[in-house]
């Protein structure tokens, strides 16, 4: 789901930045004063299991790839904003490590998967944990990699009526909303439900060995 | 007399027309650049667009789809800096640099920082020292 640079006109990424720039700050301020020696380990082991995921490319029918994320993880355990502050330092750290990922494409990459995702993910979380925490954990996953798939498809299919030449032609991402809404939320229709099981199995484990130490 | 000479002309014309829509073709053997495009995993990035610019140009020098292996064979017409751009319809793709000689011998090519596997425990690292130095920050507030 990476965007690669290139792609993204600054038309888009330039006001993508400022509203990223803000959601950082706001999400600083937040994440300061709540973090403690107790959970600071356990967001460190879940940021890095999120960037060893998001370099591990599996194979979808159609010859294309995805990854899992473990954005949803991170979010139903630690909040959005501390989800959302983590995904983007393991963005920022793909684009200049990997070229994962552009360094101009960042903040739509950003709001995304970290900012939207984590808000699907814990507002699914908190809204349906008492009627079936199990079933909410598996939505929380699965829809942490479907609706930021689905705005990643949006951006890149807005480019060719964003940023034209003189003669119509697109300068930057060339196929319209009718190619990339397919291509790419039908790949991540599937990448979901694996997604949506890591987030129950590894809620399960982290609760347990949250309860354990604390004990 | 008028007529029939037009149509004279007209019937020597006729084969003049049709051999200008006609295609021709040669075959020869020569140097290429070849540029291999392929996922994380290894799995080749077939049949996707791409584009490639002089450096600087607007035009495209050369633009199509990789092969079933995920190739572009390219074939510069000068040494030069060269920029390539290959896209997906699901938004991957990549916009690297490259440098051939007039004989497409590759002389330049962009690079990540590292390889893959070694920017992976490099990237790991990393997170767990900055969190490392965030917990000791954490744990000075904490202090009475």
């Amino acid at each position: 789901m990476h965007i690669p640079d290139g792609f993204i006109s600054p038309q888009t990424y330039v006001p993508a930045y400022i509203i990223c720039a803000g959601l950082w700050w706001l999400a600083l301020r937040r994440v300061r004063t709540r973090l403690d020696e107790e959970t600071l380990p356990y967001i460190a082991v879940l940021t890095a299991l999120s960037f060893v995921l998001m370099m591990v490319a599996l194979p979808l029918p159609g010859g294309t790839t995805a990854h899992a994320s473990g954005i949803a993880l991170l979010a139903v355990s630690f909040g959005v904003w501390t989800a959302f502050l983590a995904v983007s330092l393991v963005l920022l750290m793909q684009a200049l490590l990997f070229g994962d990922g552009g360094i101009t494409a960042l903040p739509i990459n950003a709001l995304a998967m970290g900012f939207l995702g984590s808000l699907t993910a814990w507002l699914l979380w908190r809204g349906l944990r008492r009627i079936q925490a199990r079933a909410a954990l598996f939505l929380a996953g699965w829809m942490s990699v479907l609706l930021p798939a689905l705005l990643v498809a949006l951006v890149l299919g807005l480019q060719p009526l964003i940023a034209q030449d003189d003669q119509g032609r697109p300068l930057f991402f060339p196929f319209d909303l009718a190619i990339t809404l397919p291509a790419v939320l039908i790949p991540h229709l599937i990448l979901g439900l694996g997604e949506g099981v890591l987030t129950v199995f590894g809620h399960h484990y982290l609760t347990r060995l949250r309860a354990r130490h604390a004990a | 007399m008028c007529v029939k000479s037009v149509l004279v002309f007209l019937c020597g014309l006729c084969p003049m027309l049709v051999q200008a829509h006609d295609l021709q073709y040669t075959a020869t053997q020569g140097e290429a650049t070849i540029l291999r495009l392929f996922h994380a995993d290894d799995s080749s990035f077939h049949f996707e667009a791409y584009e490639i610019y002089r450096e600087g140009d607007s035009q495209p020098y050369q633009l199509g789809r990789t092969d079933g292996q995920g190739r572009i064979a390219f074939l510069p017409d000068q040494a030069g800096r060269w920029r390539l751009i290959a896209f997906s319809e699901d938004g991957h793709g990549l916009d690297i640099r490259f440098t051939t000689d007039a004989m497409a011998r590759l002389s330049g090519l962009d690079k990540p920082f590292h390889e893959r596997h070694a920017s992976l425990l490099v990237g790991v690292s990393l997170i767990l020292g900055l969190f490392g130095i965030l917990m000791l920050f954490v744990r000075r507030k904490q202090r009475p």
